[in-house]
């Protein structure tokens, strides 16, 4: 899995608002197909519930009303600190790694 | 081709929602809010059935919910009834543990608590057994030789029918305790019942507790009742005269005695009915009872004559008393 293409569809929800299978579709599109549909409506009703997320109703004349979801000033709190955790690890993992491929060349 | 789209999602979206029918109303309409756009959107795309492109229902529950962030469903066998039974007792534990907290936090009462599903068998044969003295009863107006009985109860007449009865109710008993009540109807019957049939027990209690003082009531026990013996005793044996010597032996006669209340000690003729006194009296008229030795008449039963009553012989000690 790559780490880019993670945070590239995470950041992605931040900057755009999307309803649920919006959100999954950007997510597959973003490479990480192995995450669950249930997984994706899931972790949003969390989001939802935590008070990181707003939501509001856009009518569809074809398809079903559809539920988007906004980033809200908490919810960007949240990505921020995620983002950062996620760096501190990426960073370490990549020297790990470097390190060995420098030892191996 | 529509048709069958929207069955297929109308399908799985029932076997998803009944995979969380535990969860809180509030929580559940959250967490299933948009559940049949997303089936709807999924089910749009070109590919294979539901299931086969997001997992089976459960699965895809247990998937929602652990991201929700919400508790897995109950573990245990399929089928409604367990999670609800649970989820029930766990409501009124927890009511319980609001209002008697402090009781229930004593190891004894967590103990008392603990035991009482063990009871539970017990108390389907009980209630069997309650039910046929019920009815027992209820049908004594109709039949001679019914009526309360302990311990077999006698149905029309009949302690062997009683007891074949209370065997069967037993069993009964014990089947509907083991299968519950199915319906909401039959468990509201079945509560009102497990009611009044705790009322049969109280009522035999009370008719049992009835019967026993009836059977303690007996001869030899009544005089256990009886107040302070009357009379006068010396170490429990009756005194119905008084014989004074004087240091030489010599008998005394006209003595008065009295206690050390200064009262009167009055001789006891209780003990023999064939010992009649005959009791002196004052210049008043008064009895004069403390005037000893009393003379006494000893009653012949067989023929009515009297005699003169006995007159004990009196050896004083050698030589003279020490002082006390």
């Amino acid at each position: 899995m790559d780490t880019t293409q993670l945070l590239k569809g995470v950041l992605d929800l931040a900057v755009r608002d999307g309803y649920g299978y919006d959100v999954v579709r950007r997510l597959r599109a973003a490479g990480l197909e192995e995450v669950g549909d249930a997984s994706v409506y899931g972790t949003l009703r969390r989001l939802y519930s935590g008070g990181h997320l707003t939501s509001y109703v856009v009518p569809s004349e074809e398809g079903p009303h559809r539920k988007y979801y906004a980033v809200n000033d908490a919810g960007r709190a949240l990505l921020a600190a995620s983002t950062g955790t996620w760096r501190s690890f990426t960073d370490a993992m990549d020297k790990l790694l470097g390190a060995r491929e420098e030892e191996a060349a | 081709m529509n048709d069958t789209i929207q069955g297929e999602v109308a399908r799985y979206a029932a076997a998803v929602r009944a995979a969380c029918a535990d969860l809180p109303g509030p929580d559940r309409e959250l967490l299933l809010e948009d559940l049949e756009d997303h089936l709807q959107e999924v089910a749009a795309e070109a590919g294979g059935p539901l299931a086969e492109r997001l997992g089976r229902p459960e699965a895809y529950a247990a998937e929602l919910r652990a991201s929700a962030g919400l508790p897995a469903p109950g573990r245990g066998p399929a089928g409604g009834r367990r999670p609800r039974r649970r989820l029930r007792e766990s409501r009124v534990a927890r009511r319980l543990a609001g209002a008697g907290g402090a009781v229930l936090a004593h190891p004894a009462a967590r103990a008392v608590v603990r035991f009482l599903p063990e009871l539970r068998p017990a108390w389907w044969v009980l209630r069997g057994y309650l039910a046929v003295q019920a009815v027992a009863v209820a049908l004594t107006p109709l039949f001679a030789g019914g009526g309360f009985s302990f311990p077999v109860p006698r149905l029309l007449g009949s302690s062997l029918l009683g007891l074949l009865a209370v065997a069967a109710a037993a069993a009964g008993s014990v089947a509907i305790g083991r299968r519950g009540a199915g319906s909401r109807r039959a468990r509201a019957l079945l509560a009102a019942g497990n009611v009044a049939l705790a009322v049969v027990a109280l009522l035999l209690v009370g008719e049992l507790a009835d019967s026993e003082a009836y059977d303690d009531y007996r001869p030899e026990f009544a005089t256990t009742f009886a107040g302070p013996v009357s009379g006068l005793r010396s170490d429990g044996r009756e005194i119905s005269n008084i014989f004074p010597f004087d240091a030489q032996g010599r008998p005394l006669k006209d003595v008065y005695l009295i206690d050390q209340d200064g009262q009167p000690v009055v001789a006891s003729h209780y003990g023999n009915e064939y010992l009649e006194p005959r009791i002196p009296l004052d210049r008043d008229g008064v009895e004069v009872a403390n005037r000893y030795p009393q003379t006494q008449h000893q009653l012949d039963p067989a023929t009515g004559q009297r005699y003169p009553g006995p007159t004990p012989e009196f050896r004083p000690p050698p030589g003279p008393l020490r002082p006390g």
